[in-house]
């Protein structure tokens, strides 16, 4: 009671919060040589930053449009860098199915009738997989990702503390 | 636009003007004069449609009863036609601008005699039309296969009506959809309570989640400088239990609304971190 997230193993927090610790200290063991060198410190950023992103998207598991969004998109980047020529070729698939599903919804985007449309599409390129949603999911999703990512930047702001001490 | 506006002005108002104006068409004037014939059936077709209307509301009624004779003002055509009646109806305009909707249901009892008369009166016409059209022996039998088309066209024209109505309902019912989702948004981002219009609302959530994700991704490298720093790995079960005993600490209660757009700037604040961490998450999910 006075400590429910003790309690409550299974809430997003805590969820996100093993995972993210158990990639951090994946990606601390791969690091055996400690290279200083420009590139690896942005290709672990970038793995600190994947993982990070990873872990909040099977937190929430796919029960919400942009956490299978976030998943489909980080599969695909993972498949590129492993077979850099199929993933090119995949990844250019991807962008044109976004393409035209963004181009389909422009058209029924116009007669929306809400003063908005600009906003909403800036809206719609920050939440993972918004390009395909109507405006009403994006809200919906867009308040969700908020929360996500509130939890994500407290959890990664105290691990951080944590280690900085 | 202008003509059909007189038109449509006039029509409405005084139905008789349109029997008068029936009346003083010579003729030669309309050699093929189907589209009178036409416009006549159609006339009483669309009081039938009207009919139906009449429940919905007096404005409504009125709308339709516009966009009706708009079309009759199409359908008659010709610019000397036009002519006679904005010449002719100087008295029936008068009435037409103190007709309000009620009275605009009245004249549709009046229209649904005037129809009659004009049938028969083109009817006559058609008589003698008929040599050339060679369509039907009798005036109402030429009329009546005019009708089905036109109802067929009115149909469409009524459900369209009616389209819309449920369109704009469905319209009404997604905008509050919207807006509803829009305040749990408002709640959500801290100092969006106090901006008006939802455009800027939207700006303002937009900040908020470009801000959460640089955040990230400055936490990301902060902890990439940080793992390289350590070289012991602390043990994360250990750091795990601590994580989750801070937690309680941190009222779990903090709404986000209270926060100012202080942490726009990404700073590391240890107070925010306090403010942030609380059951905030478990509330809405």
């Amino acid at each position: 009671m006075n400590n429910p997230h003790h309690l409550n193993p299974t809430s997003l927090k805590s969820r996100f919060t093993t995972r993210f610790l158990r990639a951090l200290t994946k990606i601390h063991a791969q690091k055996s040589i400690s290279s200083s060198s420009p590139t690896e410190i942005f290709r672990r950023y970038r793995r600190i930053k994947v993982a990070a992103d990873k872990s909040m998207a099977y937190s929430v598991r796919s029960r919400r449009i942009w956490s299978r969004a976030m998943l489909w998109k980080l599969r695909s980047r993972s498949y590129r860098r492993q077979d850099p020529c199929s993933g090119r070729r995949s990844g250019k698939i991807n962008q044109a199915i976004m393409k035209k599903s963004s181009n389909e919804n422009t058209t029924t985007r116009r007669e929306d009738g809400v003063g908005f449309v600009e906003e909403a599409d800036e809206l719609r390129q920050l939440v993972p997989g918004g390009e395909a949603m109507n405006l009403c999911n994006l809200l919906d999703e867009t308040a969700h990702y908020i929360k996500c990512l509130t939890t994500q930047v407290q959890v990664m702001k105290k691990i951080a503390d944590f280690y900085s001490f | 636009m202008d003509p059909p506006l007189i038109n449509e002005s006039s029509f409405s108002a005084a139905n008789p003007s349109a029997y008068s104006l029936a009346e003083i068409w010579p003729f030669p004037i309309n050699p093929g004069s189907d589209p009178t014939a036409v416009t006549g059936g159609g006339l009483g077709l669309r009081i039938g449609n009207l009919g139906g209307f009449g429940e919905t509301s007096g404005l409504r009624d009125g709308s339709m009863e516009e966009s009706t004779v708009t079309e009759q003002s199409v359908g008659c055509g010709g610019g000397r036609k036009r002519k006679e009646l904005s010449s002719e109806d100087e008295s029936s305009k008068i009435v037409s601008t103190t007709t309000s909707a009620n009275e605009l249901n009245d004249s549709n009892g009046k229209r649904m005699k005037t129809p009659v008369s004009k049938n028969g009166n083109t009817g006559s016409k058609e008589a003698e039309v008929e040599a050339s059209s060679a369509d039907g022996s009798k005036p109402d039998k030429n009329s009546k296969p005019a009708e089905p088309p036109k109802q067929d066209y009115i149909h469409v024209r009524a459900r369209r009506g009616q389209a819309t109505d449920s369109h704009s309902l469905a319209e009404r019912a997604r905008r509050e959809r919207i807006s509803e989702r829009m305040k749990i948004l408002q709640d959500l981002v801290p100092g969006c309570n106090k901006v008006i219009g939802k455009a800027l609302v939207l700006d303002e959530i937009i900040n908020y989640i470009q801000s959460l994700q640089q955040q990230v991704e400055f936490l990301s490298m902060k902890l990439e400088a940080v793992n390289s720093r350590i070289n012991v790995n602390p043990s994360f079960e250990g750091f795990h239990s601590k994580d989750l005993g801070l937690q309680p600490i941190d009222g779990a209660g903090m709404i986000f609304g209270s926060q100012t757009a202080r942490e726009y700037a990404q700073g590391s604040h240890p107070e925010w971190l306090q403010m942030h961490v609380g059951g905030n998450f478990e509330r809405a999910t």
